[in-house]
């Protein structure tokens, strides 16, 4: 079965500025992949791209062998970095919203999640916290069947406790035969559910193994060996 | 998929636009009130009843002009945000095309510039009604019009291609607004500033097409004889034709463009 994403000399520049460069990648099918890299490393531009957001400047990006269109979107279930819900809507409208739209979605996963979390389902968006709100985004993304999940960020400005609640919801609530590529910088959180590692630096992987064999061949956490390698 | 776009584009804009509009009739019936209160009181001197009703008179036009203004500016501002701004990172990863995307917001709004149009011009004929020698006038003119209509052998078919000119010009005028929006986006920095200049920048070619049109009809009818030129019959059916034609032909340039922009450019940085 061919992987699930493939990139083929992937570049995307900015004017001067090369926010990729050449990345030649490919993520296998039913693993946990850490996309770890500092801020401005391309984290972002890489998985926009796979999500069809931004346009290439050279190269390509497959999902399920095909380009990014209508069918890698009913594939791919994505979470963003930022908030992209709509202020006017209520919780139970936005679940209804998801599954008029994608096929896969699991209307009794989100409302059992919902209810975990207590959140009202007649609630508007606009009236709950950001750090609810996110957890509302993350709910929907998980409640999906997908192929590929792509996580922009989860844990990155929530509190210790929110960030094992979101891990948490990620790990149990994943499609076992699609894969998750979650990108951060906060190694220590992740490190103990990934199963492969991508490191990114200045728009090109510098490093993409088995989180094991880093722990094996270098004798040091995923977290330490991050930081030797992006060491200032 | 296009239907449930159009579903929640409907959603997402009905309550403050039609609040809007409900607001025009709710002027109206008041600017109406006090219009006939000022008529039933005769014409003795100055009173608070008069200056009352010229205030709710200059209210009621200052608030036509702010839910017209008001409402373009929402739908402009609602295009943007749910297309390039941070919801259009839910949009552009729903699992829909493009076409669908365009056409269904594209329709709502031009839905809504519609409705709108239909309530500030019923509002002006209810206002004006309330005179008995207005309306009397109203309905004399009305009656000349057609009139002039039949004599001048303007038919139902000018009429109704006359209202569908109408109707693409609306289409032209939200596509345009659109394509300027998604031409700003191809920047990475001041995208709302270069939709501003791209609207400019549109506005004066289109104003330089017509006149060179308009230059180029006086000079044609300048060679025809003067009552051709001054028939209402033949001023109409060129009017719809062209009208119809220049709104076609923009609907199709600025819909390509948006789309473009959306499938080939997208830039969500």
């Amino acid at each position: 079965m061919a992987p699930v994403v493939q990139c083929m000399g992937l570049t995307k520049t900015y004017g001067r500025k090369i926010a990729l460069n050449q990345v030649n990648l490919n993520l296998e099918r039913g693993r946990i992949i850490g996309l770890l890299g500092p801020n401005g490393s391309g984290k972002t531009t890489l998985i926009k791209i796979m999500n069809g957001l931004l346009k290439p400047t050279a190269g390509e990006v497959l999902i399920n062998g095909q380009r990014p269109g209508v069918d890698t979107k009913l594939r791919i279930s994505y979470l963003p970095e930022r908030t992209y819900l709509q202020p006017g809507m209520k919780v139970l409208e936005l679940v209804q919203y998801f599954q008029d739209f994608y096929p896969d979605f699991r209307v009794d996963r989100a409302l059992d999640m919902l209810a975990r979390l207590q959140i009202p389902p007649q609630e508007r968006l606009k009236n709950l916290s950001k750090g609810t709100k996110e957890k509302v985004q993350l709910i929907m993304v998980m409640s999906r069947d997908a192929d590929l999940y792509i996580l922009d960020e989860p844990i990155a400005g929530v509190d210790p406790a929110a960030r094992d609640y979101i891990l948490h919801t990620i790990v149990n609530n994943y499609n076992r035969c699609g894969s998750i590529l979650l990108s951060t910088h906060l190694i220590s959180d992740v490190e103990n559910i990934l199963d492969e590692v991508v490191f990114i630096k200045y728009g090109s992987i510098v490093l993409h193994a088995g989180a094991e064999q880093i722990r094996q061949n270098e004798h040091k956490s995923v977290d330490r060996f991050f930081r030797e390698v992006f060491a200032c | 998929m296009l239907g449930k776009l159009m579903k929640y584009e409907w959603k997402a804009t009905w309550k403050l636009l039609l609040s809007a509009n409900i607001l025009t009739v709710v002027m109206t019936v008041l600017a109406r009130c006090m219009v006939s209160l000022m008529d039933q009181a005769g014409h003795s001197d100055f009173r608070m009843v008069d200056f009352m009703a010229v205030m709710v008179l200059f209210t009621y036009v200052g608030s036509m002009f702010a839910v017209c203004i008001g409402t373009t500016i929402y739908l402009i501002h609602r295009f943007y945000t749910s297309t390039y701004g941070d919801q259009g990172y839910l949009l552009h990863t729903l699992p829909v095309d493009t076409h669908h995307i365009i056409i269904a917001k594209v329709l709502v709004s031009a839905a809504w510039v519609t409705i709108n149009i239909v309530f500030i011009y019923l509002s002006v004929i209810f206002l004006l009604a309330t005179s008995s020698e207005i309306l009397h006038s109203m309905m004399e003119g009305m009656v000349d019009v057609i009139e002039y209509l039949g004599a001048e052998k303007i038919s139902l078919f000018t009429v109704v291609m006359t209202l569908i000119a109408f109707i693409f010009s609306i289409f032209a005028r939200v596509l345009k607004v659109g394509a300027c929006i998604s031409l700003g986006q191809l920047s990475s920095n001041h995208k709302l500033m270069l939709s501003f200049a791209w609207y400019v920048g549109i506005y004066v070619v289109e104003q330089m097409f017509q006149g060179v049109y308009f230059a180029i009809m006086v000079y044609v009818q300048e060679k025809a004889s003067y009552r051709s030129y001054w028939s209402y019959g033949s001023y109409f059916d060129n009017q719809w034709e062209t009208t119809l034609l220049a709104a076609i032909l923009s609907c199709v340039a600025y819909y390509l463009l948006t789309w473009y922009v959306m499938d080939k450019k997208l830039n969500l940085d």
